[in-house]
């Protein structure tokens, strides 16, 4: 794998994007299979930096992470 | 300490605002908890998973008194899911305990690190401030890209976030971390350390 093709998983890997199984399981992000234990560590600390940005960006200090979730939880009955 | 636990009453009433406030102070501590797995597990799914699960039996959460009891459950609800996944990615392979970040299941780990995560981060209005003012001189294409990841709040692919921007997708990811990097620089000309800061 050369080191464009890392960047660009990892940077696939950075979003909160998720899909769901059939149970409706949050599912790993498939780029994520696709990347070697080094790319997975660095996928983590470039996620954990971007939400820091997008915390700090938000009215509410809410991540793409926390509205992703807050999406879901406000579209079904608890 | 802030004691996210005030947020707790309303949040067992179902009160989805209130778990959004108690979210903005516990969502980085619990991702940080769950570095150990980093290179086991998809992280960012494991955490989303681990929140709806949180959401789903914060009623019946008893505190024990001490601050934080939603944020520490979390943190054990996490880890347990973590482990979990890393099992079945596993597919019966052996996962070492040893590698499993010490200690017994669901310990919340470093207490010293929660109350750290639970104070600082972008709460802090300094940071903040300069969080703004470096997204303020982000221009172009890598504004336009972290642009649209922000306002799809993690509900779009990026295939479509790059359809919406004019982007391929092979350029809107480059623009993402190109965003993410510009703005580690300027924080770090105003002495912040991007991957130092606990969100």
């Amino acid at each position: 794998m050369t080191a464009d093709d890392q960047s660009r998983l990892v940077a696939e890997v950075t979003s909160a994007h998720r899909a769901r199984d059939p149970g409706g399981r949050v599912c790993a992000h498939p780029a994520w299979h696709d990347l070697d234990v080094d790319g997975r560590r660095e996928a983590f600390a470039a996620t954990r930096e971007l939400r820091t940005l997008e915390a700090a960006l938000d009215p509410e200090g809410l991540t793409t992470t926390a509205r992703a979730v807050l999406a879901r939880i406000r579209g079904a009955a608890r | 300490m802030i004691d996210l636990d005030e947020h707790l009453p309303a949040i067992a009433t179902g009160d989805a605002d209130a778990f959004a406030r108690w979210l903005a102070g516990a969502e980085g501590r619990l991702r940080a908890s769950l570095a150990s797995f980093a290179a086991e597990v998809d992280v960012e799914a494991v955490l989303q998973e681990s929140l709806l699960r949180v959401w789903n039996t914060a009623p019946r959460l008893v505190p024990d008194g001490r601050p934080n009891a939603l944020v520490r459950f979390a943190v054990r609800v996490a880890r347990n899911a973590a482990v979990s996944e890393w099992r079945r990615l596993a597919a019966g392979r052996v996962v070492p305990e040893v590698a499993l970040g010490g200690g017994e299941p669901g310990d919340p780990g470093d207490p010293a690190a929660a109350e750290r995560a639970l104070e600082a981060g972008p709460a802090d209005p300094w940071l903040r401030e300069r969080i703004r003012r470096c997204h303020g001189e982000l221009g172009g294409s890598p504004a336009r890209a972290l642009g649209a990841r922000l306002g799809s709040g993690g509900l779009e692919h990026d295939r479509e976030l790059a359809a919406g921007v004019g982007m391929t997708l092979n350029t809107f990811l480059q623009n993402v971390a190109r965003a993410r990097k510009l703005l580690a620089a300027c924080l770090e000309r105003a002495g912040v350390r991007l991957a130092e800061v606990w969100s």
